[in-house]
This record gives C-alpha cells, sequence and structure tokens, in this order.
C-alpha cells in the first residue's frame, strides 16, 4: 500500500477535523492536537479507532501517544521535568517526534506541545512501510 | 419514571452486533412535555437508546466486567420523528473494543424507516478515569439490563 | 415528572447566545437508575439541557413562529465531568447561524468552574401545518404553551 505523505496527510487531516470537530484550516502540519485542536483523553481513543479504520494498521495507544503512562512514574519525572532516564524513554516511544528543542528544557508541562500533526503523519507514514 | 430506554433484544452477536426495540407509548409521561399537544419521542432519548442498546453489547462482550459509560457522541443525525404508537428498532454495531473503552455505529428505523443515525463511544471508566474513585460494584450494569439478555438466543 | 431539563434563563442577547441554569437533584426519578449507589445526571439529559437553551434562543428571536423545535444532529459531545445531585449546572449556548427552518450551535455546560460537558448541534424548525393545514389548531396549542413556559424560565 503505498502512500505518499501527501495521501496520509489528507487522510489524517480528515480524521482530525471528524474526530475533533474543527475546520480543515486549522489542522495544519505544525497544529498540536492538545493545544492548537482541543484533543483530550477521549479524542485520543477516538483518534486511535478511526487511524486504525483509515489505514488497516493496529496502533496499540501506548505508541502513539505513551505520555499518560509516564507521567506519574518518579523514575522519569522529577520535580516537573524529565530525568535523562525520562528522555531516554520517550526517545524510544516516541521515534517519529523531533525532541530536540523540548529536551534543551523538558518540563513536562510542554509535553502535550510535542503531539503535532506532523507527528502522527510520521507515526502512519513508518507504521506504513514496515508492513 | 425509569432509565431504562429499551424494551426487549432480539438479536444478539456478542461482541458485533444487537437489536434491540423500544415501544413509544401515551404512558410515558416526557411525551406530553414534548410538545404539549404534539408528542414525540425526545432525540435525546433515542440517543439514550442507542446507548443502551450498544452498552450492553460493548457490557457483555467484556462479561460485565467493566463499569462502560456514554464518553462522547460522536456524531448524530435525525431524520424523522418518533410517536406514541411507533415502535423503535435500534440496530448497533461495535466498531472498534479495547481495554480502555469503544466505538460503535447504530441505526434507528421504524418500519423500514430511518429515523436516526447515531455514532458514539464508550469509556470503561475503571480503567480510564485516572485518579478517580469509583464504588466496587458494577453500578451500571444492573440486574435490570442483565435481565434483558435472558432468554435471548445468543448467534455464532 | 416532568420532562424540561432547565430552571432558569438567566442571560439572553437575542439570536446570539443564551444561558440557563439547572438544579440536579435527588427527587428526579431517574436519578435511582442511574445509577444505582453513584447518582449522576445523565449525559443525554445534559445533552437536552442544552438542546432546550437553543430553543429558547430560537423562539425568542423568531417571535415564537414555529411549534415544532427538534434536533436535527449533533457531533462531538463530549462528557467530561460528572454532576452529582445537589450540584447546578450552567449552561453557554451560542448561535453560530439561525435561519428560518435551521439552526446551529455550539454549547458548553459547566459547574463550580468545571466543564460537564461541550457539544456542537442543530435544531430544525416547522410548523405542522406546513405539511398539512388541518395541524394549523394544534400547531398554535404547541406555541401557546411554549409561551407560557416561557414566561417560567424567564
Amino acid at each position: 500500500m503505498a502512500m505518499s505523505r501527501d495521501d496520509i496527510f489528507q487522510q489524517v487531516q480528515e480524521v482530525l477535523v471528524d474526530a475533533l470537530g474543527v475546520d480543515d484550516d486549522e489542522v495544519t502540519t505544525e497544529a498540536t492536537l492538545m493545544g492548537d485542536l482541543g484533543a483530550e483523553s477521549i479524542d485520543f481513543l477516538d483518534i486511535v479507532f478511526r487511524l486504525e479504520k483509515a489505514f488497516g494498521i493496529k496502533i496499540p495507544r501506548e505508541e502513539l501517544f505513551p505520555i499518560e503512562n509516564m507521567m506519574n512514574n518518579p523514575e522519569f519525572v522529577d520535580n516537573g521535568k524529565l530525568t535523562e532516564k525520562g528522555l531516554a524513554e520517550l526517545k524510544s516511544k516516541m521515534p517519529h517526534t523531533d525532541l530536540g528543542t523540548f529536551e534543551q528544557d523538558p518540563d513536562i508541562n510542554k509535553l502535550p506541545n510535542l503531539f503535532t500533526v506532523n507527528s502522527i503523519v510520521n507515526y502512519v507514514e513508518t507504521k506504513l512501510n514496515a508492513a | 419514571m425509569r432509565w431504562i430506554w429499551i424494551d426487549k433484544f432480539v438479536e444478539f452477536k456478542s461482541g458485533e452486533r444487537a437489536v434491540a426495540l423500544k415501544n413509544v407509548t401515551l404512558a410515558e409521561e416526557h411525551l406530553h412535555d414534548h410538545f404539549p399537544g404534539f408528542p414525540v419521542m425526545p432525540e435525546c432519548l433515542c440517543i439514550e437508546a442507542m446507548a443502551q442498546t450498544a452498552g450492553i453489547l460493548v457490557g457483555e462482550a467484556k462479561n460485565f466486567q467493566e463499569k462502560v459509560i456514554l464518553a462522547k457522541i460522536q456524531k448524530c443525525v435525525f431524520l424523522d420523528y418518533v410517536k406514541p404508537g411507533d415502535t423503535l428498532k435500534l440496530t448497533a454495531k461495535i466498531e472498534s473494543i479495547t481495554s480502555e473503552a469503544a466505538s460503535t455505529s447504530g441505526k434507528i428505523t421504524c418500519e423500514d424507516k430511518l429515523i436516526a443515525e447515531i455514532d458514539l463511544m464508550f469509556s470503561h471508566i475503571d480503567q480510564n478515569l485516572a485518579g478517580k474513585d469509583f464504588p466496587q460494584e458494577n453500578f451500571v450494569f444492573t440486574d435490570t439490563f442483565k435481565s434483558l439478555l435472558s432468554g435471548i438466543t445468543f448467534q455464532d | 415528572m416532568r420532562f424540561i431539563l432547565i430552571d432558569k434563563v438567566i442571560s439572553l442577547e437575542s439570536g446570539k447566545e443564551i444561558k440557563a441554569v439547572k438544579n440536579v437533584c435527588l427527587a428526579e426519578e431517574y436519578l435511582a437508575d442511574h445509577f444505582p449507589v453513584f447518582p449522576v445526571l445523565p449525559g443525554v439529559l445534559l445533552l437536552q439541557g442544552m438542546i432546550e437553551s437553543a430553543s429558547w434562543l430560537v423562539r425568542e428571536v423568531e417571535n415564537f413562529a414555529h411549534s415544532m423545535l427538534l434536533l436535527e444532529q449533533a457531533r462531538n459531545v463530549k462528557y467530561k465531568s460528572f454532576l452529582a445531585p445537589g450540584g447546578q449546572i450552567e449552561y453557554t449556548v451560542q448561535a453560530k447561524t439561525i435561519e428560518e427552518n435551521i439552526s446551529s450551535f455550539i454549547g458548553f455546560g459547566e459547574s463550580e468552574g468545571q466543564r460537564i460537558v461541550e457539544a456542537r448541534f442543530g435544531l430544525r424548525h416547522f410548523n405542522l401545518a406546513d405539511k398539512n393545514s388541518a395541524m394549523a389548531g394544534t400547531d398554535a396549542e404547541i406555541i401557546k404553551n411554549m409561551k407560557q413556559r416561557w414566561k417560567l424560565l424567564r
């Protein structure tokens, strides 16, 4: 199933418009899911279900949105920031996201900003290529 | 007023699909307020009837171990209204299901006329709502709901 | 039990925005079933509170021209928290468009600073006489009733 990155983006855009009730033009590549598009817990689940159907792939929620489990682990989070271990864990769980800027100030309050439309497109692309 | 919006199941395929019926009758008090002079079943209660049909389908899929509650109405569209004397046929199908949540699609018909299409998401609240404490027992699936399934032949 | 899911309209900007409140109390019979040991206002009744609020916005601005106002569609209705007896919810519903027979809204409900529900939805408005002129009397009766109810709420 050779989909171009553009095709993937179109489908992802449609999924987000349906799941979040936002307009097409709000779903830009740089838009953050939680900040710009207003996604929350139940929406993440909705997005995962719809992506699975749209692309015919299986998405363990942990893989796409790994953060929730990490937040409560004292090995990964110390005093509002990610520890070395936390950063390493994040990198291994989110190879599809650019963590360069975040690394400089790994404030956990900034974690939600990592989830952009682009990171979803990256994730789907990786999954489809691996299939 | 009891909060039970379906009367019986006529089909039940565990983990997949269920069909239930609901009779609409002038004996239901709320109809007389909606609207006085021309009673029709409120759309929000049609949604609840679908939520109960789909919710029991989702709950049964996990042996009623989870507290399944309505978390999101993804989309619902109403094409017509329903009156006393009508019988609603509610067909629900599980689209996705995991340990934390489920999504369902559904249609409501009345004598083969399409009344509504309703897509819902349910949350398994013990798995999902971080930090909130719920009573241990499964207060969602009471005997009243489970009894709707007794006497029904489970299809393979 | 009466099927009225708001108690009072607290502000109205004609054709634009309405705010209404609803008290939740244990006398509401359905709470005994929803749920035993954990009574909370059912999600669809939270939606109904917003549908009623939106309906009043339409009825007021169109001067009670139509008898029947029904939900046509709703999407992204999210239930974020529970509302228990003793609590009060304040609904805010803003009109996106209000046309002759159709309208669309965005609404939310909050209680003690917490968001309980939010939704996007649309109504359709019509008279029974549109399809059957013999029903004009019924339309008039419904409208008369709604005008009386409006006096109670406003």
